[in-house]
């Protein structure tokens, strides 16, 4: 590789230029040739060796070694002018300073060469650390670009599960409704209590019908991001007892007990909102709880620390529970429990609500068996 | 009076059949699991069962395998599902028929009566039946003729197979793919435009009034022959 490069370098300059050196510099040395001892003019006819070694590599130096050493035989070595050579001193001097030429010039040379190849490495290290940088942009791009399309397939899905869950979720009331209406209006003559019963079940389904629509509205508002708590300060056991009211008839089969202590703060918060994270919370506590057990909602003042001084709300159902492993994501939209009727967007909405009002939602086991939902919302000003 | 199992995991839909059921003089059994479900359906002895696929502990279609694999009990299935897929399958999987959520009490009676008559008749007319009538449309299988009303129609081979094997069922939904096999051949099953093109021949043929067809297009899933009288009020 290096004799390549030497080929490709060029040598015909180098000699020429030395041999121009040896020229110009013994012309020049000639008028004081007398003064001077031989050692100089050899020492810097060496120089002109060394710059035909750099310049044009070792053959140049070759070169200019013979031209130099036959200029100093006829510049400098008596009689001048001729390649004759008297004394045998000088026959010494003569091939010491040819040995020297050729050996300094072609170790100048190799030198070089060495220095040439290892910046051309250099370049071509350059080159392929530019290209990496350029291939490892674009892989970062690539990336990217996956991630984006991932997200898009993400909320693709999210939108088909929604749809999915939206028309099984009123589908499911609407069936209800339809098929009772329907039938008090065309089919047998009932009798007073299950035409009563009937006719409450008409209205408890579109009580459901209601719920699942503010839930949905709420759930397209927070992917909005318009989803502000206008906050006021809010008796949550005045709420909480009014909520339970309104939903008893979710509780025909468990039975709901609800324990909040009169002196509980107030809580700064949105009624509204508020008020849909216990709906949630008590509907899905409701789904959940198996016939003949306790739905037990309890709420206690929490001292300063996770929440800063506020309330902590529990629902507690005695039901299958949520497994360890899916504790974190049944807050997530349109995660829907074993078996679920549901749409899945409940426990989300509880989440975003809680998280816009500083507070904290989580999941644990009851003792015994079943999810217990605990909220803390942070205290009134 | 029959024994009705209703399977359904929503307690209002539960109730309401119930009641729409018993002041029919039915006798109604619930179950909300497909657990209870195939128990009951073991220890009670169902006429016939009302299945809603959406079940919390196990898939409805499930269900409806395992009460295939020792019974032969009519079964028709309640899907809130829009896909058209999961009733062929249900149908594919032994089911008498379906009915869509939101549905009418007089809907699903209309097919609780069809499958509880299939059931009373033993699945079907006799194989050796010559004659098949439902409503004004008579097929004469021996001779390859068909009356409706009395007047002669003429039609041909497959257009009277066609008929012919909706009539042994008469009520029920047939899939695409049972009536392609049996009036195509076995290697038949996806072509269902041949089954438009003579859909739409034997209305003209029969003189169909459109609000009121007697071969009733159920979208995605397949045919039905019904006798008009016998409609129920939409």
């Amino acid at each position: 590789m290096v004799d390549l490069r030497a080929a490709g370098r060029a040598p015909w300059l180098g000699a020429g230029l030395g041999t121009a050196l040896v020229v110009a510099l013994s012309g020049a040395l000639v008028p004081v040739r007398d003064n001077v001892t031989p050692a100089s003019p050899a020492l810097l006819l060496v120089l002109t060796v060394v710059v035909a070694g750099v310049v044009g590599g070792a053959a140049s130096a070759v070169v200019t070694a013979v031209v130099a050493a036959t200029a100093f035989n006829l510049v400098f070595v008596v009689p001048y002018w001729t390649l004759k050579v008297n004394a045998g001193e000088d026959w010494v001097a003569l091939g010491v300073f040819l040995a020297v030429a050729l050996v300094i010039g072609v170790l100048v040379a190799e030198q070089a060469e060495r220095r040439r190849a290892a910046e051309a490495r250099e370049a071509d290290l350059r080159v392929l650390y530019e290209q990496m940088q350029a291939i490892a942009a674009e892989r970062a791009r690539l990336l990217e670009e996956a991630g984006r399309v991932s997200v898009l397939e993400r909320v693709d899905e999210q939108r088909a599960a929604l749809l999915r869950s939206v028309s099984h979720d009123l589908r499911t009331p609407l069936s209800a409704i339809r098929a009772v209406a329907e039938d008090l209006r065309d089919g047998p003559a009932y009798d007073d209590a299950t035409r009563a019963e009937l006719l409450a079940t008409v209205c408890e389904e579109a009580e459901r019908l209601d719920r699942i629509v503010a839930n949905l509205l709420s759930m397209s508002r927070i992917e909005a991001g318009a989803f502000q708590p206008s906050r006021q300060a809010v008796d949550l056991a005045e709420l909480v007892a009014d909520r339970s009211r309104r939903l008893r008839a979710l509780f025909r089969q468990a039975r709901l007990q609800v324990d909040l202590p009169a002196d509980l703060p107030l809580v700064d918060g949105d009624y509204s909102q508020l008020d849909q994270v216990v709906t949630n919370l008590l509907e899905n506590a409701a789904r959940y709880a198996p016939p003949g057990s306790t739905v037990r909602v309890t709420a206690r003042p929490v001292g300063e620390g996770a929440v800063d001084g506020g309330v902590e709300l529990r629902v507690a159902d005695e039901g299958i529970g949520v497994p360890e492993w899916e504790r974190a994501r049944v807050f997530e939209p349109f995660r829907r429990g074993e078996g679920s009727a549901s749409s899945g967007v409940g426990l989300a909405i509880c989440k975003a609500v809680v998280d816009a009002h500083g507070g904290r939602i989580s999941v644990h086991r009851t003792p015994g068996g079943g999810a217990t939902f605990v909220v803390q919302l942070p205290a009134g000003g | 009076m029959a024994k009705i199992l209703v399977v359904d995991d929503e307690a209002a839909i539960l109730r309401a059949l119930r009641a729409g059921l018993e002041a029919r003089g039915h006798q109604a059994l619930l179950a909300t699991s497909g657990e209870e479900a195939i128990g009951k359906v073991a220890l009670d002895a169902p006429d016939v069962v009302v299945l809603d696929l959406g079940l919390p502990d196990m898939d409805g279609l499930d269900v409806l395998r395992r009460i295939r694999e020792w019974s032969d009990v009519p079964v028709v299935v309640l899907t809130a599902e829009g896909s058209d897929d999961r009733k062929v399958q249900a149908l594919d999987e032994g089911a008498d028929d379906y009915v869509t959520k939101p549905f009418s009490m007089a809907e699903l009676l209309a097919r609780l009566r069809v499958a509880l008559r299939h059931r009373a008749s033993g699945g079907g007319p006799p194989l050796d039946a010559s004659v098949l009538e439902v409503g004004d449309v008579r097929l004469d299988l021996g001779r390859h003729e068909a009356t409706v009303g009395g007047r002669p129609v003429d039609l041909t081979p497959k257009e009277f197979a066609f008929l012919a094997f909706l009539a042994r069922w008469p009520g029920r939904v047939l899939t695409h793919r049972a009536i392609l096999q049996e009036v195509w051949g076995p290697e038949y099953g996806t072509e269902t435009q041949y089954l438009r093109v003579y859909a739409s021949q034997l209305r003209k043929k029969l003189a169909d009034d459109p609000e009121q067809p007697r071969l009733v297009t159920e979208p995605g899933v397949g045919y039905r022959l019904v006798d008009p009288a016998e409609r129920p009020r939409p």
